[in-house]
């Protein structure tokens, strides 16, 4: 289970390969909170503090595109950055999840989660996508 | 950056404008268009950008060509410097072609005070600044009160309600903002509750990434009229600001990407990229767009109007009340916007996404006091190098809708820039140059290092040639503020 940030110009490119769809979504997660507790130092794995997180998308790569949104809009409105997935359901073209995390002070790194070369397909035994930030 | 994609050749058509033709990317319904010479194109093409380009030219309805300034680099699906002219009754809008950050753009003020008169305060005020504006956080520090029933007035009528409600800003300042500062036909209902929610504690922040505030002294005059008209001399101490509409853009963007993106199959458009998301102008969904740009563009021009005035309070404080009451507003320019305008007689929806509007001497939306040397458009290099302010000109309105660049442009990634420079040895080298820095982080910093941006003079240089602007003053930086 992997992620990598691409060279992207002006912009953050995410890639990931993952043997689930689950694990695709929770290896968002990660880059994300990698993303967000860069800069701000801290990073809680131990946290208790919980979030329902929902989402639905008429496909795949848009229901990655908007968990990635409903994450990072968590921790601009309430400084909420998600370390881990207590518990992921997928289910027909939708998303329900119990996040864990902690309450800090992220950084307000992105701005939007773009469709551009917006990606999730079979890949070998697994899965691979694809999305890129405005940061 | 290696080239790791396939290599467009465009044909040169003169000595700053060069074609990729219909028929280099599948789908193409006219020309893509890019104003460089060939150092800033070999630079270009180090990127996706001309493939995006050339993506831009199959949006139904667009007319002429798809254009590019020489500070072109990669977005996602529009590139960045990018113009696209789409017909207002046969063509489509395009939320992406406007860009998240919408209205992004800068606003310049002049200082009644020389950088000799400033003397040894450079540094007070440049802490003063910073203890003042609110940078790279979500909402804290905001404007208070700007909720509710507010935020509607912010999002109708723009930093007029800021006058109007709280006595921030001035009618001069309107006037000197592109617009006047207003969009018309901005509908609140059009803006989403999401949007709201992330828009509302953010009026008079300065946001992260690329937003900043400079102070400048002014280095080089080329053209004494124009800088006469503009009020500017040489040696004043000027300061620009540059955001936009933080969330509340963001949000309105990415409703609208998702929106009409689902809605694509039903009015039969192929894209060769889902980024380029758009409809028809007069479908529900199209006007729809119209009208919550609109708000955000306001929103956005509101933001700067109340930075300006915290702006103001900082130069209050340390140098005095007349200096504060002296520090007048140049103008204010989008970078990121979707407008209907009337080029050669045709009425057509101009998307600039990071390009600015540059209409020529006598052009009627422009203050009557610049009626005689044209719109002024500021054009901000990178930390440590130099910003421009230019005048727009005739060519514009032949050559590229009215319009001409918006800055040095990007060449390397974050990613890279981050490997290549140490934040904390960036900030001693640029105090060392004598401008005082203040930045939220190192990595924030680090990522907006001149060598991550192109050569802003030759980026200014070939707008002059190609005649859509022409330069009037150079501007130094003495002090930055960053997100």
């Amino acid at each position: 289970m992997t992620y990598r940030w691409v060279d992207h110009t002006a912009d953050l490119e995410l890639e990931i390969e993952s043997p689930s769809e689950p694990a695709v979504f929770e290896e968002a997660l990660r880059a994300l909170a990698e993303l967000l507790a860069e800069s701000d130092g801290h990073s809680d794995a131990t946290s208790t503090t919980r979030r329902e997180v929902t989402a639905e998308a008429p496909d795949r790569p848009t229901l990655l595109a908007a968990w990635i949104e409903e994450l990072a809009f968590l921790a601009e409105s309430e400084g909420f950055v998600a370390t881990r997935i207590v518990e992921i359901n997928l289910a027909g073209g939708g998303l329900r999840a119990t996040v864990a995390g902690a309450l800090g002070d992220p950084p307000p790194l992105v701005k939007a989660v773009t469709y551009h070369r917006l990606t999730f397909e079979p890949y070998r035994d697994g899965y691979v996508a694809r999305v890129v930030l405005d940061v | 950056m290696s080239k790791s994609h396939a290599v467009l050749l465009p044909q040169r058509l003169d000595d700053e404008l060069w074609e990729l033709p219909v028929g280099t990317v599948a789908g193409m319904r006219v020309p893509a268009r890019v104003f460089a010479d060939a150092e800033l194109l070999a630079a270009i093409e180090l990127d996706r950008s001309l493939e995006q380009l050339a993506n831009v030219a199959t949006l139904p309805g667009i007319v002429e060509a798809s254009l590019a300034m020489p500070d072109i680099h990669q977005g996602y699906g529009f590139p960045v410097g990018g113009v696209a002219a789409t017909d207002a009754s046969e063509g489509v809008v395009s939320p992406g072609g406007v860009g998240y950050d919408i209205n992004c753009g800068v606003r310049l003020l002049a200082l009644p005070l020389s950088y000799d008169e400033l003397g040894n305060r450079r540094e007070a005020l440049v802490h003063e600044l910073s203890r003042r504006v609110p940078v790279g956080t979500g909402g804290r520090g905001a404007h208070e009160g700007v909720r509710g029933a507010h935020l509607d007035r912010v999002l109708s009528l723009g930093p007029r309600a800021l006058l109007e409600d709280l006595g921030v800003g001035s009618e001069g300042e309107l006037a000197f903002t592109e617009s006047g500062g207003c969009l018309e036909g901005a509908d609140p209902a059009a803006v989403s509750a999401r949007a709201r929610e992330r828009g509302a504690g953010q009026i008079g922040t300065l946001g992260s990434g690329n937003h900043f505030l400079e102070l400048q002294r002014i280095s080089d005059v080329y053209d004494g009229a124009a800088a006469a008209a503009f009020g500017l001399r040489r040696g004043q101490i000027t300061l620009l600001i540059h955001s936009g509409s933080r969330g509340l853009g963001h949000q309105v963007c990415t409703d609208f990407v998702k929106r009409m993106d689902a809605r694509l199959g039903h009015y039969g458009i192929e894209l060769p990229d889902r980024q380029l998301s758009c409809a028809p102008i007069g479908s529900p969904e199209g006007r729809a767009y119209l009208r919550a740009m609109a708000g955000a563009a306001n929103f956005a021009w509101a933001n700067r109007a109340a930075l300006a005035h915290r702006v103001r309070e900082a130069v209050r404080s340390v140098l005095g009340r007349e200096a504060a009451g002296g520090t007048r507003q140049v103008y204010d320019v989008a970078h990121n916007v979707a407008k209907l305008e009337e080029h050669a007689g045709q009425r057509v929806c101009v998307h600039r996404k990071g390009a600015t509007r540059a209409f020529p001497p006598g052009h009627p939306e422009i203050p009557v006091e610049y009626a005689e040397v044209g719109q002024p458009v500021f054009i901000p290099g990178s930390m440590g190098t130099a910003s421009y302010v230019l005048a727009g000109r005739a060519r514009s309105m032949e050559r590229s809708f009215g319009t001409t660049c918006h800055g040095a442009g990007r060449r390397m990634s974050r990613t890279a820039v981050r490997k290549a420079v140490d934040g904390g040895e960036l900030r001693r080298q640029l105090e060392a140059e004598g401008i005082a820095v203040r930045a939220l982080s190192a990595r924030g910093l680090a990522e907006e290092a001149p060598e991550a941006y192109k050569d802003v003079d030759r980026v200014v240089e070939i707008v002059e040639r190609a005649g859509l602007a022409a330069r009037v003053v150079r501007l130094r930086p003495i002090g930055v503020v960053k997100g």
